[in-house]
């Protein structure tokens, strides 16, 4: 690979690559992010480079592997370019099919369209598909573009033009002021202002500064930060340095947890290719700055993706949160000056650079500027990730982006901000996304995570999971914490479990009060969240649980019965067949009875019961009928 | 320096001090179970919590590790910290409802009973006990592992340490006491024993030998104390408020140009396990007479309380054996001089402690010479229930199965021999001039008696008179002696080197 | 250890001797080699990097990527992310534990399964989702985990 050596070298490449690339040659791309991967992208490519080979069209037709499209419900998705002809749900099946008909016949296979759920209309291009219409992809939408493994593709769309702008054009003050203007805040889940973070940083005297990428994305339910850095890792790059630039440091570290190997190699190589081009390294396009980054995988521990246990676990220690009464702008990684920002922040930066503040500025609301990717999943029908602009409504998110909630059911909360976060119910779902509202409401932004429940989920077992999830990950250091979220989960678990008594509600609350505001670090003073969100807005859910041992949502399993309703069942065998510890008994007319000592409530009954029968009935908070005693089937009529 | 205001008391403090150093200074309390002086703050109980305005805002911060800044309000008992302790108490408590500590802090704020289940863990997780070990001895023989609930002080592996240097600073520091060695190292500690307190109790390697020492100042014990052994440590430093502690002082030799010298060496006692008749060192509850001293001092290590070596039991029947080296041709030729009156005193204030207690002295020849010193002597026997028995023991022997020593000997005036089993031996040990006095008279050129005491030329009339003209020698060194006679040679010495003095101007 | 073992994780040593804050990513390429971290190794470390035992083993000990006993051979994940709890993770769960009999973070006594639990996979769309040796099952009722398994020897 040529050094590039000045900005004018940059552009010369930059055309060169653009001159080899005819916009009019077929291009297949398939998305190969690791949530694709699972639903076996890695057979779909392989099937696409056999049958480009075996239809002799090789060398006429590009394939290109690209990072996550974020429509995760749909994936494996192929998009046919120039057309921009985008198939869904794609299985090695589909692919002969694809290469003769659509590229080499040019014509459109309508059963691998998206159906437009409402008017079942078929839809051609990916921009049109209703979740893809409604988002504002601008941090995001290279990820379909981009192989990222090739930094040559990350050029041809324009990349590291911000940094040649930042480089050659402008002062490092300068390009802190920009940022400060743009009034970006973080995107990790913290929402604190980019600019007066990299300022303290750049303000504080040492020679030694550090950079660093959080990667750690802990929070259950958000991926965002894992498909950014998989998909377009050079934007992160491109960001890192331009920050390190107006910050004056010369080492950077991303840190990425180990669960994320695809991107942990997609980094890698993209650092790499990014030296070879001069791109890291000294006196990077001949400004005479210098900057190197390394990469440092976590080790499976949510808690060192706070800031400051992070920066502990990059010398080599174990990542526990540390006080941070100095901050760690000042006193950070090796006690010097360090600044941490969000994979997505840093992705941000390079367009506010390019494009400018103001042009920042004019998306999004008052206190939150430009866009924030979100993962939309849960009990939504279009699971994946999203883009919108920070103002845009929970409504619209969920339901004209998220197609409203699967399976017909009934839209109950959503929850956003993770373990930190909180419930949002049904008459706050106009709220605007913004970090302050979402805070006022009870909840926070967070890293992005949005989890769609409806009304089969018990906010009381949601805020049960999240404190057990809580205890696992918490770092033990502190009393608040350790001992707080134990003895909050205890009493959450007998609630749960039936055994709830009078008083619980309160001592929640009292226990609640002090981890909040007594504990070491985030984790510990954000803890109490989902209890006091979920206890603000579905109190009632507590209490009746408690009161009369019932779970309105049918889903803590010691409160809940399965019963066959004798007047329903047809003996139909299904259920009994399938139930997988034999707890039904029956026969082919004998009404079937579950022997509820046997019964583990594992649900599959009341999945597989026909739904034109439906005999099968939860039942909480209400004794089980005896079973009748004469159960000869008289069957139904029609 | 920042002026700053804790409870409404408007102090001063060094920039970069945290809270907890100013309160402390200014003798505001704060409760703390994870703060420890010579450790960098750790912040984990979060018991030290305070709310504090700082710009405008108001804020609960851990007073450990938070900088003073100028301006900044401390509350350090607002309704918020008070709730907030309470509550981290009441889950201590749930955790460790049997540590003493915390039952204690938790009743003090008003807690009894926690509304949680109970668990029974004494550790309370506090990390005093490895941060010393990495911090101050550069040790890291144990460490927290796992996280969360499964946090836990532990060794590597859980096997016994190969590192640890067994100083017990891990065990000293813990607060409820969980800790424990032996579940650390297989070495076993040896302890520093007090010479002051003849081995009966332990010392640190920084301590003040005894409470009347001149000067009255700690002293460290090189050849026990960490930091010179090993180069760490230094946790005394942190404590000591003068900042008077230098591990580089040295020896000062000082050259002094005199014309007259004054000898009084002193006495050090005969250490009786060469007699192995007799059983020192091997029978537990035959001691020496100064470890008696040590036991019945109000001030000792035992408190005045007499307790015996093997199992702590008052002993009721006490017997002690005179001329324990003295006046012996196979040890010391000469009689000590004293033991038969400290004998006589020991025996006394044994009874007055215990009045059921019988003491038996064994006796060569009763040297109650002094003034009035055969009236307490007739007192011993008639008052304090002491019975003189004229005999020379020929050996101890120990009971098996209680450890009582049995004293072997013959009634010299009945012309019997008997032996009596007693519940402790106190051996009144020879007395002998102080070990230095080879090296001193060498280097004065003053010979040797055939005692090994100082020669004094003419007893009658210049009796701390050397043979140098202008070294004088009293006390013990010259000859055995107590202690009014000894106060009586010294001024004489001191008399007669002023003399001196003057007659050479 | 071999002295064909001590060579291969000498050879990863030397690639991050004389370099600072190293340990975790030490620890982790260690973890990918033995599948597990055992006494000898931290010993090892401890000798030629000049890092007591106590922070290895704190390390090794605190994070869940880094496992103090052999796993087994396969290694079992289960997402209990908040997609996939609501999705019904927790019935998958039990009915993987009364399939392996092991609890989360156990091994079977014959080393053939490691069951955990991970904390979101990233694929909510698939969930409630179950790992086997990196391969994705998603969309798996607990009637079906059975199935699966026993693929698996």
């Amino acid at each position: 690979m040529p050094r590039i050596n000045s900005p004018a070298e940059l552009e010369e490449l930059r055309k060169d690559i653009l001159s080899k690339r005819d916009p009019n040659k077929p291009c297949i791309t398939l998305c190969s992010g690791t949530a694709c991967h699972a639903s076996g992208s890695d057979e779909v490519a392989a099937s696409i480079g056999e049958e480009i080979k075996k239809q002799g069209l090789s060398g006429k037709v590009d394939f290109r592997k690209t990072g996550c499209h974020g429509f995760c419900e749909r994936g494996p998705i192929v998009v046919i370019h120039p057309e921009g002809i985008c198939y869904l749900q794609i299985e090695p099946k589909d692919v002969p099919e694809i290469i003769s008909q659509t590229i080499k016949g040019k014509k459109v296979i309508e059963r691998l369209l998206y159906t437009d759920p409402n008017t079942n209309e078929k839809i051609i291009h990916e921009s049109d598909i209703p979740f893809y219409k409604n988002q504002e992809r601008l941090v995001f939408g290279s990820n379909g573009e981009i192989d990222p493994a090739s930094i040559d593709d990350y050029l041809a769309l324009g990349g590291y033009s911000a940094l040649t702008k930042a480089l050659s054009q402008m002062t490092p003050e300068q390009v802190l002021e920009e940022v400060k203007k743009s009034n970006l805040r973080g995107r990790g889940g913290g929402g604190f202002p980019a600019g007066r973070k990299w300022e303290e940083c750049r303000n504080a005297s040492d020679e030694i500064k550090y950079v660093i990428v959080n990667a750690d994305e802990g929070d259950p339910g958000a991926y965002m930060d894992r498909s950014l850095l998989e998909g377009n890792p050079h934007s992160v790059l491109e960001g890192l340095i331009i920050g390190a630039y107006a910050i004056g440091s010369h080492e950077g570290y991303i840190y990425v947890r180990q669960e994320y190997p695809l991107a942990v190699g997609n980094v890698d190589i993209a650092i790499q290719q990014a030296q070879g081009y001069g791109l890291l390294g000294k006196d990077i396009l001949g400004s005479g700055f210098d900057f190197t980054v390394k990469v440092h995988r976590g080790a499976g521990a949510f808690v060192s993706g706070e800031s400051s246990a992070l920066m502990t676990a990059l010398e080599g220690k174990v990542g526990e949160p540390r006080p941070k009464y100095i901050h760690t702008a000042i006193k950070g990684v090796w006690d010097r000056p360090s600044n941490l920002n969000n994979v997505e922040t840093w992705a941000t930066v390079p367009l506010i650079i390019n494009k400018g503040a103001d042009w920042f500025r004019g998306i999004g609301t008052e206190g939150s500027k430009g866009t924030k990717i979100f993962s939309l999943v849960g009990k939504v029908n279009n699971t994946g990730l999203v883009e919108v602009p920070m103002g845009m409504t929970l409504r619209e998110i969920i339901f004209n982006i998220g197609g409203g909630i699967r399976d017909g059911k009934k839209f109950k909360a959503v929850q956003t901000g993770g373990p930190s976060g909180g419930v949002i119910p049904e008459k706050y779902i106009d709220l605007p996304i913004d970090f302050d509202e979402l805070t006022r409401a009870g909840s926070m932004m967070g890293s992005g995570g949005m989890i769609v429940m409806d009304e089969d989920t018990c906010m009381v077992d949601t805020a049960r999971y999240f404190l057990n999830f809580l205890a696992d990950e918490s770092c033990g250091k502190c009393i608040p914490c350790r001992e707080g979220i134990k003895q909050m989960l205890d009493i959450l678990t007998d609630i749960t479990e039936g055994r709830g008594e009078k008083g619980d509600i309160e001592l929640l609350e009292e226990v609640a009060a002090m981890v909040k505001d007594f504990s070491l670090c985030a984790l510990g003073t954000t803890a109490p969240n989902p209890v006091l969100s979920t206890l603000k807005y579905f109190r009632d859910e507590y209490v009746a649980h408690i009161e009369q041992k019932r779970c309105p949502a049918y889903v803590c399993k010691e409160l809940v019965s399965y019963y066959i309703d004798p007047k329903k069942c047809q003996a139909c065998m299904i259920c009994l067949r399938q139930c997988p510890v034999g707890a039904i008994s029956g026969g082919k007319n004998q009404i079937h009875v579950i022997d509820q000592a046997k019964c583990t409530k594992c649900n599959t009954c009341f999945e597989v019961c026909p739904p034109r029968f439906s005999a099968v009935r939860r039942l909480s908070g209400e004794p089980v009928p005896p079973p009748v005693k004469d159960r000869v089937l008289v069957r139904r009529k029609g | 320096m920042v002026n700053l205001t804790i409870d409404g008391k408007s102090v001063t403090a060094e920039e970069g001090t945290y809270i907890l150093q100013v309160a402390q200074a200014n003798n505001i309390d704060i409760p703390t179970l994870c703060y420890h002086p010579a450790l960098e703050p750790f912040g984990a109980c979060r018991l030290c919590t305070v709310e504090i305005t700082s710009r405008g805002r108001k804020r609960l911060v851990t007073s450990c590790n938070y900088p003073v800044e100028e301006g900044l309000e401390v509350s350090t008992n607002s309704e918020a910290v008070i709730k907030g302790r309470r509550m981290i108490l009441e889950l201590l408590l749930a955790r460790c409802p049997n540590v003493p500590l915390i039952q204690e802090l938790a009743k003090s704020y008003g807690i009894k009973k926690p509304r949680f289940k109970l668990e029974d863990d004494n550790c309370i997780l506090c990390g005093l006990c490895a941060r010393i070990c990495e911090e101050r001895m550069g040790v890291s023989a144990i460490s927290f592992s796992g996280r969360g609930l499964e946090r836990k002080i532990d060794t590597p592996f859980h096997i016994h340490s190969e590192i640890c240097q067994g100083c017990g600073a891990c065990a000293f520091v813990c607060p409820t006491g969980a800790i424990k060695l032996e579940d650390i190292t297989d070495k076993k500690p040896r302890p520093i024993f007090s010479e002051f307190n003849v081995g009966l109790s332990p010392r640190s390697a920084i301590y003040v030998p005894f409470p009347q020492a001149v000067p009255k100042v700690p002293v460290i014990d090189r050849e026990a104390c960490i930091h010179f052994l090993t180069g760490n440590c230094r946790t005394c430093e942190n404590f000591c408020q003068a900042g008077a502690i230098n591990y580089d002082q040295e020896d000062e030799i000082i050259e002094a140009d005199v014309d007259a010298i004054i000898l009084a060496s002193g006495f050090d006692l005969y250490d009786p396990s060469v007699l192995e008749e007799y059983g020192y060192g091997k029978i537990k509850n035959v001691i020496t007479a100064m470890q008696y001293e040590r036991m019945i001092s109000a001030s000792g290590p035992t408190e005045g309380q007499l307790q015996r070596p093997s199992d702590g039991k008052t002993p009721k029947k006490l017997a002690f054996i005179q001329c324990v080296g003295s006046r012996d041709t196979h040890y010391k030729l000469y009689c000590s001089s004293v033991c038969c009156m400290h004998a006589t005193k020991e025996a006394i204030l044994a009874n007055e402690h215990y009045p059921d207690l019988k003491a038996f002295i064994f006796y060569t020849d009763m040297r109650a010479v002094g003034k009035r010193f055969q009236e307490y002597v007739a007192r011993a026997e008639q008052e304090y229930k002491v019975t003189y028995i004229r005999s020379r023991p020929s050996k101890i022997t120990e009971n098996p199965d209680n450890g009582n020593p049995i004293v072997w000997y013959e009634e010299t005036t009945a012309r019997t021999r008997t032996s009596m089993e007693v519940d402790m031996v106190v051996l009144c040990q020879a007395m002998i001039p102080s070990g230095s006095i080879k090296d001193i008279s060498d280097m004065l050129h003053l010979s040797l008696n055939d005692y090994q005491f100082v020669n004094i030329p003419d007893r009658l009339f210049h009796p701390v008179d050397t043979e140098i003209p202008g070294i004088f020698a009293c006390g013990f060194c010259q000859a055995p002696q107590d202690i009014p006679d000894s106060v009586v040679q010294a001024s004489a010495a001191a008399a007669r080197a002023a003399e001196f003095l003057s007659r050479k101007d | 250890m071999t002295t064909e073992e001590i060579s291969r994780i000498d050879k990863i040593i030397d690639k991050y001797e004389g370099e600072e804050g190293i340990l975790i990513q030490l620890l982790l390429d260690i973890q990918q080699e033995l599948n597990w971290i055992p006494k000898e190794v931290a010993e090892r470390i401890s000798q030629r990097l000049n890092i007591p035992q106590s922070q290895i083993y704190r390390v090794a000990s605190f994070y869940t990527a880094m496992s103090l006993t052999p796993r087994g051979r396969h290694l079992v994940s289960v997402c209990m992310g908040t997609a996939c709890h609501i999705r019904g993770s927790p019935r998958l769960l039990d009915r993987i534990t009364d399939v392996l009999k092991i609890q989360p973070g156990e091994t079977s006594p014959d080393r053939r399964f490691t069951l955990n639990t991970v904390n979101c996979l990233g694929c909510c769309a698939l969930g409630p989702v179950m790992v086997v040796d990196g391969k994705y099952h998603g969309k798996l009722a607990p009637a079906e985990a059975e199935e699966v398994l026993k693929n698996y020897d």
